[in-house]
């Protein structure tokens, strides 16, 4: 045995082939969970200033209608159950079944930008009416930005999956997208229960 | 591998006494520069400056006993254990022990948690004298009961912040000042307000600090105990002229501060110091302008406006 | 049955590839470091403008606006374009080697990562240079200050800082994103975490404390910038908002930030310390482990900053306890150092000096931050120049020294060449005392009452600011030896061998220079815990015919 550099199991060729790509992932479970931390900034930054504010609700509004929001939550949530339906559509070697749920996903989540547009516009107060009015458009516009990013990679995905061949055997942007779409959705669960459903201080 | 359990270095009874001798040396020199650190620090003018010395003090020590017996080991090292010029080898592997991971973990332990302790009882020491108070602006101390019994009735003064000026408002007197006077041992109660940014109330010689923050109202209380002129200090950076916000704070004897406080009342008002209003006033006519500042406040309306540059204590 | 050939005879890449967007860690790296001591010598002549002005008692050197916007930028340039920087090039150089990997994670963000730092570099100093000048309000830009907004522009210094934080913070998740995911996924056959150097222990773990604590800074930066041009009122009590809110996003990262910075100087010294004392480094479990103790604690310790401005009671007493505590993990590690000297052959090379120093400047550093951690105290120094004293023997005195340390431990092997030893004892020698001299007066200033960030004080100070504007002006000249003998042993210095220190580690199983994908394919399996010394194992398989393969490419080479 005089080898100099003995080659190493696994053999070069697979830890690149598959290697890089569970990279991604980890790196993509990484970042999410230090996105994270920004959101936590924003909701304790909202809970602070809330609880100690003189005067929270500019003048000449009295709280936030929460129907509307509510039926957007429940298009949010259930679009979740409709991507890991993709998923599994997918793993099931079904590519037509995972375009059909992917797409219903997509569709879900540009209905909530909608309604959350819609919301917007009704509203009485803008960005710069007290810590209340800059803190609900901040946290509600910086989720919608994530909402809308998405719906984006969505998009890409979608049309990747057009290209041949390219989604044997399972993709991790295909992963990676669901992922943060769960993650838009738990961000928008804590989001609601404090912006919508803990009105009274 | 194994790995290599250290020998335990197997010391003669000589290289016990001398070690013993050199942490008895460390240990004397370490009450030493405890004793020195009271010299370090201004002159003790309030209830608060003994305390917090003593904290000071015995924190130096441990501080140069931990400090000491480092650079004693690097020293010793360096002295003892160097290659030779030509030495190629290694030295024997150690690669740990136990036991004196177990020590070294519990002996900083222990000695900081001292440390906190003892500087929690300083902490609640100083509560009970006032100085380390505040209070939210909803919530004064009069609606909340007012003092506990116990505490001599404090003289109430008004402290206002500005970029850049400070203003002392005395309301039973009726009098304003931005000199700032006080009764020796007797208790205060300031008032800390801003109303443009923040900044901090500073009296090293009092060793009390406390940020000044716009919307909200502090209170904040201690008792000087020394005569004599001493300098407040800005501590919390408030812009362009943060480093000319000072005034002086005048220790004087009961008598003489309800002398000062009359003779004060009878006085019109007229501006008071303001360093920053004089040499933005200066800046305005020379050429040579720096960046962008905000202008100062106008000085405020007092009716003594004292002095700044009087030589003081300490 | 191969014997891999080193590529000694591989074309000389030309220099131009550092100003390009090369994906490779190893110029990634270099592209760094060279940049941030770039920023070095700016924040250092804004140091000396600052100890220019404070030479004597009157604001006259420069007028007090300006020199309110020099110290922000000292302490903006030095923090996020060196220090920050300068790391990130060693993370570059050191991971992907020490661990056996050919490059990082992902390579492409890595170079997108670093070529962030010179446009937000870019950003900063254009500061410079807008109606008004830049950002004045210190680091920290605590509002309502750094709202003000003098002019009233759209673009004001203030701005810019804030973009380029913001910048910098995007370019750090990627960099933190990309070395946490190398170090967990690509490490060498054989190397368990408890094979790994403690180097890559550190940086994991300062890299964790960027993934955690970043996030808050970034949000809090994009409510102050909202603040200053948007019309909200996060932090402006005009508006019902709160500064304290601010300070405390701020400090939950930058507390965490002086751990970034000082884990990988500690993994420095932990890889450097069993080298020139010919020592395995001492209780090698406990000094990994307590990194992840010390990010732990760093995470909860952030009001420590605060202590004079308006906290309750009971949290200044808490943050206090758990300040203290981190004496404890910090200590195992000081203590293993010393252990690993005890009995050691010591060799006084220039490395191994700059890290002694280093460990003597920390452990005062160390002192007078527990005396920071304990309430009363910090209400007198707070704001002081006590904290600055403090601070500077930390980071320039600890952290500073221990960068050089590296870099000239590692120098042959990322150059190719050997760095000069006279020069280099020389430049050592002028830190030392240097930062000394200027440091250790401002602890007595602080204890006396003077505060930080002041153009003009009180005449009583005068003495000891002259002895630390001179000691700041001997770290001045400090830096024309180390210039000098980074700039002539790059190009002409003695060539070095694979291993000039007779050092183990994988990284000293490569040539120097290493090849673009370091071992390639052939990675070798990984015996034995690092640090070795003395004990005669192999690190790893085949240790011997690969250091015979190197020694004869050497020859080889030498030979032509
Ligand atoms: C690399 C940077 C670095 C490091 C490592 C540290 C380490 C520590 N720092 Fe420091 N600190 C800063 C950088 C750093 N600091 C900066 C930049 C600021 C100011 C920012 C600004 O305001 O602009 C600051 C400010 C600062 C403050 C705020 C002061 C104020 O503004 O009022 C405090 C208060 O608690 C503090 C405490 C500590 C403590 C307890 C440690 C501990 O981690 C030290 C632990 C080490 C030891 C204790 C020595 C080794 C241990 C032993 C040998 C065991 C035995 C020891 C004992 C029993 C004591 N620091
Ligand atoms: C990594 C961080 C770091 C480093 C290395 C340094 C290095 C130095 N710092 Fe500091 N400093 C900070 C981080 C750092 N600093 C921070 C965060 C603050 C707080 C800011 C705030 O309050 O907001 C601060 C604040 C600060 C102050 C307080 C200002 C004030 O509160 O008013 C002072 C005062 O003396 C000071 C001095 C110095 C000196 C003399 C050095 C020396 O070590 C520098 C040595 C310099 C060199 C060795 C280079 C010399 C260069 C030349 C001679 C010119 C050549 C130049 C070209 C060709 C372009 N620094
Ligand atoms: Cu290729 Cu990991
Ligand atoms: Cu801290």
């Amino acid at each position: 045995m005089t080898t100099a550099y003995p080659t190493p199991t696994p053999a070069p060729e697979g830890h690149h082939a598959e290697g890089h790509e569970s990279h991604n992932l980890t790196g993509f479970i990484i970042f999410l969970c230090s996105e994270s931390v920004i959101f936590l900034a924003f909701f304790s930054g909202y809970a602070l200033l809330k609880t100690s504010a003189l005067d929270w609700l500019p003048p000449g509004v009295d709280g936030l209608e929460w129907q509307m929001p509510l039926i957007n939550s429940i298009v949010l949530v259930s679009s979740s159950g409709t991507i890991y339906l993709a998923e599994r559509a997918m793993a099931k070697g079904s590519l037509w079944g995972f375009r059909a749920f992917w797409l219903l996903t997509m569709a879900l989540g540009a209905y909530f930008l909608y309604g959350q547009a819609v919301e917007w516009s009704s509203l009485k107060f803008g960005f710069t009416s007290g810590t209340f009015g800059g803190t609900f458009y901040l946290l509600t516009g910086f989720h919608g930005l994530h909402v809308a990013t998405g719906v984006f990679l969505m998009t890409l995905m979608l049309i990747k999956s057009f290209i041949p061949g390219n989604y044997k055997g399972g993709e991790q942007g295909v992963q990676a997208t669901s992922l943060f779409w769960h993650f838009v959705d738990v961000i928008w669960i804590i989001l609601f229960l404090l912006i919508y459903v803990w009105q009274r201080s | 591998m194994t790995p290599s359990q250290a020998q335990g270095p197997r010391f003669s009874p000589l290289s016990v006494v001398a070690l013993a001798a050199w942490v008895a040396l460390l240990v004397v020199l370490s009450v030493w520069m405890g004793q020195q650190a009271y010299r370090w620090l201004p002159v003790q003018a309030s209830t608060a400056a003994p305390l917090v010395d003593g904290l000071f003090s015995f924190e130096t020590a441990v501080g140069t006993f931990v400090f000491g017996g480092v650079v004693s080991v690097m020293a010793w090292v360096l002295l003892m254990h160097r290659a030779d010029k030509y030495d190629e080898s290694d030295a024997e592997p150690i690669e740990g022990n136990t036991r004196l991971e177990v020590i070294w973990t519990a002996i900083p332990l222990v000695l900081v948690m001292a440390i906190a302790v003892y500087a929690m009882r300083v902490n609640t020491t100083l509560g009970m004298l006032g100085p380390m108070e505040h209070i939210h602006l909803r919530s004064p101390v009069e609606d909340a009961g007012g003092y506990p019994g116990d505490r001599l009735p404090a003289e109430q003064v008004e402290v206002i912040a500005r970029q850049w000026s400070w203003e002392f408002r005395y309301p039973g007197a009726d009098v304003a000042a931005t000199e700032l006077h006080l009764a020796v041992n007797q208790p205060v109660t300031f008032r800390l307000v801003s109303d443009d940014v923040l900044h901090g109330i500073y009296i090293p010689a009092f060793r009390v600090k406390q940020d000044v923050i716009p919307g909200r109202a502090i209170d904040f209380n201690l008792t000087p105990t020394r005569e004599g002129r001493y300098r407040l200090r800005d501590s919390q950076f408030s812009g362009t002229w943060f480093a000319a916000n000072q005034a002086d704070v005048v220790v004087e004897s009961a008598a003489d501060h309800q002398a000062w406080l009359q003779a004060a009342a009878r006085q019109p008002l007229q501006s008071g110091i303001s360093d920053a209003s004089r040499e933005f006033a200066q800046r305005g006519q020379s050429t040579k302008a720096g960046w962008a500042t905000v202008p100062p406040a106008p000085p405020p309306q007092v009716n003594v406006p004292g002095s700044n540059t009087l030589p003081h204590d300490g | 049955m191969t014997l891999a050939t080193f590529p000694a005879s591989e074309p000389k890449p030309s220099w131009t590839r550092y100003f390009t967007f090369n994906t490779d860690a190893k110029v990634i790296g270099i592209q760094y470091i060279v940049l941030a001591f770039f920023f070095f010598l700016v924040g250092g002549l804004l140091a000396m403008i600052i100890r220019g002005e404070l030479i004597t008692p009157e604001a006259d050197l420069v007028d007090r606006t300006v020199y309110n916007g020099i110290y922000t930028m000292h302490g903006t340039v030095m923090l996020f374009l060196f220090v920050f920087p300068v790391l990130n090039g060693l993370n570059n150089l050191l991971i992907p080697t020490m661990i056996g990997a050919p490059d990082m994670a992902f390579p492409r963000l890595n170079a997108v990562a670093f070529w962030l730092v010179p446009i937000f570099g870019v950003l900063l100093m254009s500061s410079f240079f807008v109606p008004g000048g830049p950002a004045y309000s210190g680091w920290w830009s605590y509002p309502p200050v750094s709202i003000q907004n003098p002019l009233g522009h759209l673009v004001s210094g203030q701005g810019l800082w804030l973009t380029a934080v913001a910048l910098s913070g995007v370019s750090s998740i990627m960099g933190a994103v990309n070395f946490v995911t190398t170090i967990i996924r690509m490490r060498a056959p054989g190397m368990g975490w408890f094979r790994m150097p403690v180097f890559c222990w550190t940086a994991l773990a300062a890299q964790s404390l960027q993934l955690i604590g970043l996030p808050s800074l970034t949000g809090g930066a994009i409510m102050l910038l909202m603040d200053l041009v948007a019309g909200t009122s996060f932090y402006d009590p005009a508006g019902g908002g709160d500064p304290v809110l601010y300070q405390h996003f701020f400090w939950f990262y930058s507390h965490p930030a002086v751990y970034v910075i000082i884990l990988p100087v500690f993994g420095i010294f932990s890889e450097l310390f069993p080298v020139y004392s010919r020592k395995p480094l001492f209780g090698y479990v406990y000094v990994a482990v307590a990194s992840f103790i010390i990010v732990g604690l760093g995470l909860v310790v952030w009001v420590h900053h605060m202590f004079p401005s308006g906290v309750p009671e009971w949290m200044r007493n808490l943050f206090m306890f758990t300040t203290m505590l981190i004496a404890v993990p910090t200590g195992v590690k000081v203590f293993a150092w010393l252990g690993t000297l005890w009995r050691g052959k010591i060799r006084l090379t220039t490395p191994m000096l700059f890290c002694l120093g280093g460990l003597f400047n920390f452990v005062f550093a160390g002192v007078t931050g527990i005396m920071l951690a304990t309430v009363p105290i910090d209400i007198h120094v707070s704001n002081t120049y006590f904290v600055v004293g403090h601070f500077h023997y930390v980071i320039y005195g600890a952290a500073v020294l221990g960068i050089f340390a590296a870099i000239y431990h590692w120098f042959p092997k990322f150059t190719g060449r050997m760095p000069y030893e006279g020069l280099g004892k020389v430049h050592f020698l002028l830190t030392f005392v240097g930062a000394n001299l200027n440091f250790l007066p401002m602890h007595p200033l602080g204890l006396m009452g003077m505060p930080r960030r002041v153009s003009s004080y009180d005449p009583e100070f005068t003495f000891w600011n002259v002895i630390a504007s001179l000691g700041a002006f001997l770290l001045g000249v400090s830096v024309i030896p180390f210039l000098l003998n980074m700039v002539s042993s790059w190009v002409r210095g003695p060539r070095a061998t694979h291993n000039p220190w007779n050092a183990i580690g994988l990284e000293w199983l490569l040539p120097s220079p290493p090849a673009e994908d370091n071992f390639g394919e052939h990675v070798p399996v990984v015996l034995s815990r690092p640090y070795g010394y003395g004990s005669g194992e192999p690190l790893v398989e085949h240790q011997a015919e690969i250091e015979a393969a190197l020694i004869q490419a050497e020859q080889l080479e030498s030979a032509r």
